[in-house]
């Protein structure tokens, strides 16, 4: 597990917990001021549609088997609530994941560098992906206007299609902004940062044997 | 083009990047080169938005959320613990027991994926805490989870059934003979894995220790029942019953056990939507590589240059397990299906050789490939869920794959391995 | 020149065969070469859709139930009754009607594409697990069928319960009894063996699977006379290539799947079996209508008259 910056203590874990818990109260923004909050709130924002996203899917999908079994009837647009939510997760999670430090990478050749080495290297790695990551949210947003200006709609919920994913583009541009953020962290800090809350290495004792 | 995406790929890889950059500057070489420019990206992003699309990914998130409320609360540690109670004593049981639990999920639920997570979650921690070394443990957990796509529902074989114009229900059961092979010798090697590094056994449980457990476990077991009765019964399909299952671990741990608050579930529900996403952010990637793959006709360039015309059944076989393997370590299996089969259709029609048993060879392929790095979706999975390093991940793999390949050769030369059921049934 | 041309189906189903032929015919009348993407290769229905709105594909067959999110008025095809059942009045239609050569052409032309042609790809039957010859055999049946409204409205109207699941998970429901019926052309009944899951093979005429090739608008627009003429005679050629290759297709395959499971139940609905079926359907044109306003109802009428001038 990447050791929480501003945490004293290792995280405590409990053996039989495959997945943590990040809190979101933990996380805190190294903007200045006023930016810092619209930060904090943004990243509350996203905790807040990562488990909203999940918990409603999961009744989406059950109530349809309900429907189906009980009433005799599905509900037709189950599936398509199911694709919105799935981009939503998506997209919300890619942001929140980069803030964590949370997105998979093979480290192998990385890891065996010298400090010296990794530094530059982890701002070249940093700036790269901020650049695909505001590339896409740059196409995404073209696309979602070539949709609108098409205008196909979802066959059961009749909405336009353009409408499932807006939150693309604000994901890829969020996402973007934290390597940007960690860039700039690599460079003015002394540590090396995998995001702006979240140093470098996994955490060797994560599990109690 | 084709060696400068892949060697950059590889390179940006090894260095470190996000795993999606590579896949998504992959894609993005693609694009620009076979457009002379950045004008066609809305289509890169397009593919990306239609790789997270099928509406049996909604298992994935599903089950990922069922096992870690099971994990959290009690339901997970009962279930195990009954089953320590019967195997705890014989070595390498645990090991055992959880390959086997990984096949039967995996071959219920449809998702390789999901069954990483719902099996290994509550499995890893207690394998290690028995003294198994964790590199074993993930390649144990991820290899096994694959034999699902041998096991009948396999959506592989129903693609490859459909491209291929051959019968599904003899592929299902042809599947069956391999994926049972492959469980049993992944069998033998946890047992001498846990003979060699002397892996502790626990003492042998009274039978009223049983019962005790057993009767602990009652709750728990609905699990199985929902999933299986379930399906089978006609009740729902595997990514409903991964809801159901959802619904039945709150049920249990909020209602019967009352481990889990709302607080608790509400952070459940975030973390399992991080998973997710770091996972589906590869797929959505994968599948804008996949197209530009695709759309470059790059396999017809390569296969055409090898005369695979002039090959007999034997040199036909080898060709096509080595493409479909090469490909699955790159590209989604499914998408691999659909490009490579209508290519081989042809000489395997020449060549006389069973559509059943290359339809085997294939999954089986497919099923090597997804558990293969670089790019493995079960191993994004593991490295998402699990935490650990990619390299971690895969470090225990080459045994697996050596038995898994050894499997290939074998059914190549003996294909009744496979074809034996089929014949038992179908001729 | 390579021109790319992507389709729905396998390679050699309907849409393949007829995409075959037309890259035979533009491959030996000019220097152009036609690259074939079947289903699946580059996307789904929507995606290759949008590949050929966006001009990264030249050619796309999409079945205009598909394209009714795009076009509602292309629904029509999916009023049940309203193509003929005789397949001579059917071919004559597809060559002759007003509605599919002139009024069509002008509503795909807004979305950037130049439809090539219409045609055809067999009488659509269901499949079930027990014998249907009334819609009351359907009650309580939950029967698969695409996401389009209409489609779910003409099931409602059969007595059945329409459900909505994805392709890949067709068979597995069918095998475990999640859903106990679908439909689909014969060809495909056949090709995707959705015969393997179920016992009952019925054709109750009601509806004929329509599909569409068009290209790119700006694309075709900016060729030279002599390339729009050799295109139109290659759909000319695959057109008239795939009513052949239609002519005993349903019988082929019928005979196919006997082969394959000799206690297979086909049943073809006498008239006045089908005859309910019909009384029922007359709600889902009134549902079209509502759907699709003047202008659906324009295409719609003119689809009645050009079918009264096949069949009188
Ligand atoms: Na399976
Ligand atoms: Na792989």
């Amino acid at each position: 597990m990447p050791k929480q910056h501003h945490e004293s203590q290792p995280q405590s874990q409990t053996d039989t917990t495959s997945v943590d818990d990040i809190q979101t109260d933990d996380y805190r923004s190294e903007l200045p001021g006023i930016l810092g909050s619209i930060d904090m709130g943004i990243s509350r924002l996203e905790s807040i549609l990562l488990a909203t996203g999940v918990l409603l899917m999961a009744i989406n999908t059950i109530s349809n088997v309900i429907g189906r079994f009980v009433f005799q009837s599905s509900i037709f647009f189950s599936e398509e609530l199911n694709r919105v939510l799935v981009i939503l997760i998506t997209f919300a999670g890619i942001s929140y994941a980069a803030r964590h430090g949370r997105h998979i990478r093979m480290s192998a050749i990385y890891d065996a560098m010298p400090s010296s080495a990794r530094k530059p290297l982890m701002i070249g790695i940093t700036l790269v992906t901020a650049v695909f990551m505001l590339g896409l949210a740059w196409y995404s947003t073209q696309y979602i206007m070539t949709l609108y200006g098409r205008g196909r709609v979802l066959p059961s919920l009749q909405i336009p299609v353009w409408l499932i994913y807006v939150w693309a583009p604000v994901g890829f541009f969020m996402t973007g902004l934290q390597y940007i953020l960690t860039a700039i962290k690599n460079m003015l800090e002394k540590d090396i940062y995998l995001s702006t809350n979240v140093l470098e290495g996994y955490d060797d004792d994560e599990i109690e044997v | 083009m084709a060696v400068a995406i892949f060697s950059t790929m590889i390179v940006l890889l090894l260095f470190g990047f996000p795993m999606m950059i590579p896949l998504i500057i992959g894609a993005f070489i693609g694009f620009y080169t076979l457009f002379g420019g950045l004008g066609q990206l809305e289509t890169m992003v397009q593919q990306m938005m239609a790789g997270i699309r099928p509406a049996s990914l909604i298992a994935v998130p599903m089950f990922i959320f069922a096992a870690d409320i099971m994990t959290r609360g009690q339901s997970a540690g009962r279930l195990i613990d009954m089953v320590m109670s019967f195997v705890g004593h014989l070595r390498g049981g645990l090991a055992i027991s959880t390959a086997a639990a990984c096949t039967m999920f995996g071959a219920v639920s449809g998702s390789t994926q999901a069954t990483v997570v719902a099996v290994g979650s509550p499995l890893r921690p207690r394998m290690l805490k028995a003294g198994y070394n964790d590199s074993f443990v993930l390649a144990l957990i991820v290899n096994s989870s694959d034999i699902a796509f041998l096991i009948p529902p396999s959506i592989g074989m129903i693609i490859y059934g459909v491209v291929s114009n051959t019968s599904i229900s003899e592929l299902f059961i042809a599947g069956v003979g391999p994926g049972l092979l492959i469980l049993l010798l992944f069998s033998i090697y946890s047992w001498i894995y846990a003979v060699r590094n002397k892996v502790p056994t626990e003492e042998k449980v009274p039978w009223g220790q049983r019962l005790t457990a057993m009767r602990k476990a009652l709750w728990p077991l609905g699990f199985p029942v929902i999933i299986i009765g379930g399906i089978y019964g006609g009740i729902f399909s595997p990514t409903e019953a991964a809801a159901a299952c959802v619904l039945y671990a709150v049920f249990l741990e909020m209602v019967v056990f009352r481990e889990l608050d709302l607080r608790g579930l509400y952070n459940t529900a975030k973390s399992t939507g991080l998973i997710t996403a770091v996972v589906f952010i590869l797929i959505a990637a994968g599948a804008a590589f996949s197209w530009v793959i695709s759309f470059a006709q790059i396999p017809h360039q390569i296969l055409s240059g090898i005369g695979i015309d002039q090959m007999g059944q034997i040199g036909v076989l080898v060709v096509i397990s080595i493409a479909f393997f090469i490909g699955c370590m790159f590209v989604d299996p499914i998408v691999v299906i659909l490009i490579l089969v209508p290519i081989f259709a042809p000489v395997v029609e020449n060549v006389g050789l069973d559509p059943v048993l290359v339809g085997t060879i294939i999954t089986l392929q497919v099923a090597i490939g997804s558990a293969t790095p670089p790019f493995g979706c079960d191993i994004f999975t593991a490295i998402a869920v699990f935490k650990r390093p990619y390299i971690e991940v895969v470090r225990g793999t080459p045994p697996f794959i050596v038995i898994l390949l050894g499997v290939s050769a074998a059914l190549i030369f003996f294909p009744q391995i496979a074809l034996f059921l089929r014949d038992l049934a179908f001729r | 020149e390579t021109w790319r041309y992507a389709f729905e189906e396998a390679l050699d189903e309907v849409q393949g065969v007829f995409a075959q032929k037309f890259k035979e015919e533009v491959e030996a009348n000019s220097d152009h070469t036609v690259q074939l993407f079947p289903y699946g290769t580059l996307g789904e229905s929507a995606d290759i859709m949008e590949q050929a709105q966006s001009g990264i594909l030249q050619f796309v067959d999409q079945s205009p139930g598909f394209t009714g999110s795009l076009i509602p008025e292309a629904q029509v095809f999916f009023v049940p009754y309203l193509l003929p059942q005789d397949e001579e009045d059917l071919f004559e239609f597809f060559r002759t009607s007003v509605a599919v050569n002139e009024m069509f052409p002008e509503l795909y032309a807004d979305q950037g594409l130049e439809l090539l042609t219409m045609f055809p790809e067999g009488e659509v039957c269901m499949t079930t697990k027990e014998p249907v010859t009334s819609p009351e055999d359907l009650n309580e049946v939950k029967f698969r069928v695409m996401t389009n409204p209409l489609l779910v409205e003409s099931y409602q109207a059969f007595g059945a319960t329409p459900t909505p699941l994805p392709w890949g998970e067709v068979y597995g429901g069918l095998q475990t009894n999640i859903i106990q019926g679908q439909e689909n052309p014969m060809f495909f009944i056949e090709s995707t063996k959705m015969y393997e899951v179920t016992d009952y093979i019925t054709c109750a005429g009601h509806n004929n699977f329509t599909t569409a090739v068009m290209a790119n608008k700006d694309f075709f627009d900016g060729l030279p006379d002599e390339d729009q003429l050799m295109i139109e005679s290659a759909i000319d050629v695959a057109f008239e290539h795939i009513l052949e290759y239609q002519q005993g297709l349903h019988e082929e395959s019928i005979e196919k799947i006997k082969e394959a499971k000799p206690e297979m139940t086909i049943n073809i609905l006498s008239e006045e079996e089908r005859q309910p079926f019909k009384d029922a359907a007359a709600t889902v044109e009134e549902a079209f209508i509502e759907m699709t306003g003047e202008s659906g109802k324009e295409i719609l009428d003119q689809m009645k008259e050009d079918l009264n001038q096949v069949t009188n």
